[in-house]
């Protein structure tokens, strides 16, 4: 057992990874004078006639709202799988009827083409 | 509890996993490539060449883009990298080896995976690129639709457990490893597996048809690091199906640590196999399969494991 | 100082280890060397990359026509360095203008291979310089705008930040009004034949409305006559031409569309085991390319990226005679059927239905097969000089090829395709810009004549 706990070294594990990456990427080499000709995008020799940053149309939008939906639900399972055999057939049938709604809204989502955009 | 005594030897140990875990997935990708192209692999180039492509990165200079996001392009390997270190971390080697093991361990690696779509989303963003942000986006729609899926197919082996530690979640598989108690639980982790790493047919931000999309622009030491992220988060999605499902250290004749590192390898060389035999999935195609078939699917597995528990 | 010594040092190793790697490569196929520059694939010296960031060296094979040498000096300075370029003429005359004039040369009866290294191994150990960038350091758009990132004006459309202007607004077909981008691909895109220019706008991952160029081959010259001599297809256009070799030849030529098809689906291994096959293909291998189709139906290679993708309707097609498209939509248009050399033979022309990329690539698989069937049965019989041959893409004769006839449909057929699927439509067509090019360049007929 050490000073920090567990979370403390997975926190130190993750802070000393990034400095490791950022230290590397400071080490390499780089090409700090390049010429605008070798800065343009690459798409096969052409250049780009406006920037590539834009007001992007992500069309899954009506799939990620439902991502919201279902991410919430597991906030919900993760308490629910500790307790689960404790809790026996209750904690089953609960979690049962509330998944079996979501699963109707996947359904209707899908009929309604919430999944393909093309 | 079973812990490394310091952090920096947690950090240390983890540091040289990852390293060598790189080196091998790079050996692996190249010899299973040489059978399936059908040409002979020779040991000693196959086990030289890892560096000697690291060294070709290194000496190749960093270009640039005009006007990119510099500091995100740096951050995405960087946060990539730490997100498969944690990830990796949060996977014991041994009934008394692990580098980490938080009561909520498995939380810890859930929070990890869902942070990854930001590291490759930054990294398709920063270089202010079309083909490259195509990519991001397209990672974004895949990180929505494999998120649910993946995790509910790992959630599953806590039942047995009743708890959220991935050192408990390996001890109670010590009658019976979860491959066996649920049997859809490991395809299903697999494929959303192969989804996380965006690796082989689910290579969609980096693909073929964007000219290597998020990472089109990258050259020299950012090539390397973002190639070694990919493959650490891709070790870590094994390492993480072994324990969950393959019963981690448990195993006849061996000590525990080396069934750990071999189960590990299997499941390494499966992905690696899909990812040279299975042609890429279109990303919609994905999406609708991962909604409608992979999540009723995964709590189909849940439930119906969970029923024949409490039996 | 001694910090110094060992940081040279350091480098010098590196230079060492890095020259044992294989050498990454961005090539560049022109006229007569798409074969050989595929071949490539094959060598574990070299790596063909798909996007110069990833390269080293830029080779250039066969005869790259002027009009794509700006695009050419743009992607050798999008090479990160150091970098080096190779010339591998293989019967061109001269390298496309504004090219380096110290690029390594391939003479014709060298190993490419060998010289690709040396060349690489040269660059890295600080024996040959790196090049210099080709093109002027000029920004492609003067400053203008206001403020510290030039984006003043009325709104992030106001002016033209770091050089380059925003994407404007515009309509959708769901309501909402985002970005339309521009975005010119090729002609050196990697999935596509060189010179391909596709200028498509994309709403998010949807292409709007999509232009494609007219063949840069066109006004290829005095070497055109010279390399119509080497393609049996452009030969059996004024001369009778063994069935055999012509039937071996539009194998080879489906293997390598299906070894670029996989490519696409990022199955390298797969393409080098095709490609391989695709070199060597004799009547004798029919049963193996059968028995590979199997294996990749097997690992679902058409189903899973070209089913329902790219249909084109027999209805559009009929007449037109665009080959494997034309039959894969259930078209039996063959101009092969119209020689009595192909007709004693027993020839059929294989029919597919479904339109769609998944039949076509059925299709040229199930030809690669009969072809080497075919050739295996030809013996000596040549074929009847009409002025008319089926190549592996369709109908030809002077002046007239398949790419220019399908032209006018890509636009409507890439119209709302997300970017893949788009990809994976061209890719399917097997457009050849060289082809057209050659027959297009000068009279064909005249020259029989």
């Amino acid at each position: 057992m050490n000073l920090l706990g567990p979370l403390g070294v997975t926190l130190t594990v993750f802070v000393s990874a990034v400095v490791a990456v950022l230290v590397l990427w400071r080490l390499g080499r780089a090409n700090r004078t390049a010429s605008a000709s070798e800065r343009v995008p690459f798409s096969g020799g052409l250049s780009p006639s406006v920037h590539a940053w834009s007001r992007y149309h992500a069309r899954y939008y009506v799939m990620s709202l439902l991502f919201l939906a279902f991410d919430m639900e597991m906030v919900y399972m993760y308490p629910w799988a500790v307790v689960f055999i404790s809790e026996g057939p209750i904690a089953m049938v609960e979690m049962g009827m509330f998944i079996a709604i979501l699963l109707l809204g996947i359904l209707y989502a899908w009929r309604e083409g919430a999944f393909e955009w093309a | 509890m079973s812990e490394f005594p310091s952090p920096q030897l947690a950090v240390i140990v983890i540091g040289a996993v990852m390293v060598a875990a790189v080196y091998l997935v790079t050996v692996l990708e190249r010899l299973v490539g040489s059978v399936v192209a059908g040409t002979p692999w020779q040991l000693r180039h196959g086990l030289a060449f890892p560096l000697r492509a690291a060294a070709l990165l290194l000496v190749q200079r960093r270009g640039t883009t005009e006007r990119p996001d510099a500091a995100g392009w740096a951050s995405a390997p960087a946060l990539l990298t730490a997100l498969a270190a944690v990830a990796l971390a949060m996977v014991p080697l041994g009934a008394r080896l692990a580098a980490a093991d938080p009561k909520t361990g498995f939380v810890v690696f859930s929070a990890a995976i869902a942070f990854v779509m930001i590291a490759v989303y930054l990294h398709g963003w920063s270089s202010n690129s079309a083909l490259a942000l195509h990519g991001a986006y397209r990672y974004a729609a895949q990180a929505l639709s494999f998120q649910i899926p993946f995790l509910l197919a790992t959630l599953a082996t806590a039942l047995p457990a009743r708890s959220l530690s991935i050192v408990d979640i390996v001890t109670a598989q010590q009658p019976l490893w979860n491959v066996v108690r649920q049997p859809l639980g490991l395809p299903l982790y697999l494929i959303a597996g192969l989804a996380v790493s965006f690796w082989g047919p689910l290579n969609l931000p980096d693909a073929a048809d964007l000219a290597g999309g998020t990472s089109v622009q990258d050259s020299g030491v950012a090539r390397l690091l973002w190639k070694g992220a990919r493959a650490a988060l891709l070790v870590a999605v094994a390492a993480m199906g072994a324990a969950a499902f393959l019963g981690g250290w448990w195993g006849p004749w061996l000590p525990g640590p080396i069934w750990t590192v071999l189960k590990t390898l299997i499941l390494l060389l499966v992905l690696i196999a899909a990812g040279h035999l299975l042609p890429r999935v279109r990303i919609q195609r994905f999406v609708v399969v991962a909604w409608v078939v992979l999540i009723p699917l995964a709590l189909a597995n849940i439930f119906v494991s969970g029923a024949l528990l409490l039996l | 100082m001694a910090g110094r010594g060992i940081r040279v040092g350091l480098r010098q190793a590196l230079a060492q280890l890095a020259a044992g790697a294989p050498v990454p490569v961005f090539a560049v196929a022109g006229a007569g060397a798409r074969e050989r520059v595929a071949d490539l694939r094959l060598s574990r010296e070299i790596e063909l990359v798909d996007e110069p960031a990833a390269a080293q060296l830029l080779l250039i094979g066969g005869l790259v026509p002027d009009v794509l040498s700006a695009p050419l000096a743009a992607v050798h300075d999008a090479m990160p360095g150091p970098r080096c370029t190779v010339f591998w003429p293989l019967g061109a005359s001269t390298m496309p203008a504004l090219m380096v004039p110290h690029a390594v040369r391939i003479p014709d009866s060298e190993d490419p291979v060998a010289i690709i290294v040396q060349a690489q191994r040269a660059v890295l150990t600080g024996i040959r310089a790196s090049d210099p960038p080709l093109l002027p350091d000029v920004d492609p758009n003067p400053w203008r705008g206001i403020g510290p990132y030039g984006q003043g004006g009325s709104g992030m459309t106001g002016g033209t930040p770091y050089g380059r202007p925003m994407a404007e607004l515009g309509p959708d077909r769901d309501g909402l009004r985002l970005d339309l981008l521009p975005l010119a691909i090729g002609p050196f895109f990697p999935r596509f034949p060189t010179g391909l220019i596709v200028e498509v706008t994309m709403a998010g991952d949807l292409v709007v409305e999509a232009a494609i160029a007219g063949s840069p081959f066109a006004a290829l010259g005095a070497d055109a006559t010279a390399r119509r001599g080497l393609q049996p297809f452009l030969r059996a256009l004024s001369e009778p031409v063994s069935i055999a070799e012509l039937e071996v030849a539009r194998a080879r030529d489906h293997l390598r569309w299906a070894a670029g098809t996989l490519l696409t689906q990022g199955l390298r291994a797969l393409a080098a085991r095709v490609l391989r096959l695709a070199r060597s293909a004799t009547p004798a291998e029919a049963s193996a390319v059968a028995s590979l189709t199997r294996h990749l139906e097997l690992v679902r290679v058409p189903q899973w990226s070209g089913a329902g993708i790219g249909c084109l309707d027999r209805g559009l097609l009929a007449g037109l005679g665009v080959g494997p498209i034309g039959r894969a939509a259930g078209l039996a248009e063959d101009a092969r059927t119209e020689d009595p050399s192909y007709m004693a033979l027993g020839f059929e022309p294989v029919v597919m239905h479904g339109g769609d990329a998944a039949a076509r690539w059925r299709l040229r698989m199930a030809e690669a097969v009969q072809s080497l069937e075919l050739a295996g049965r030809a013996g000596a019989r040549r074929t009847r000089t009409t002025g008319l041959v089926e190549s592996p893409r369709g109908r030809l004769a002077a002046g007239d090829a398949p790419f220019e006839r399908l032209r006018p449909l890509l636009a409507t057929l890439l119209a709302n395709l997300e970017w893949g699927d788009a990809v994976t439509t061209i890719v399917s067509l097997d457009l050849d810009l060289e082809e057209a090019g050659l027959v297009s360049s000068s009279r064909v007929g005249a020259e029989a004549a």
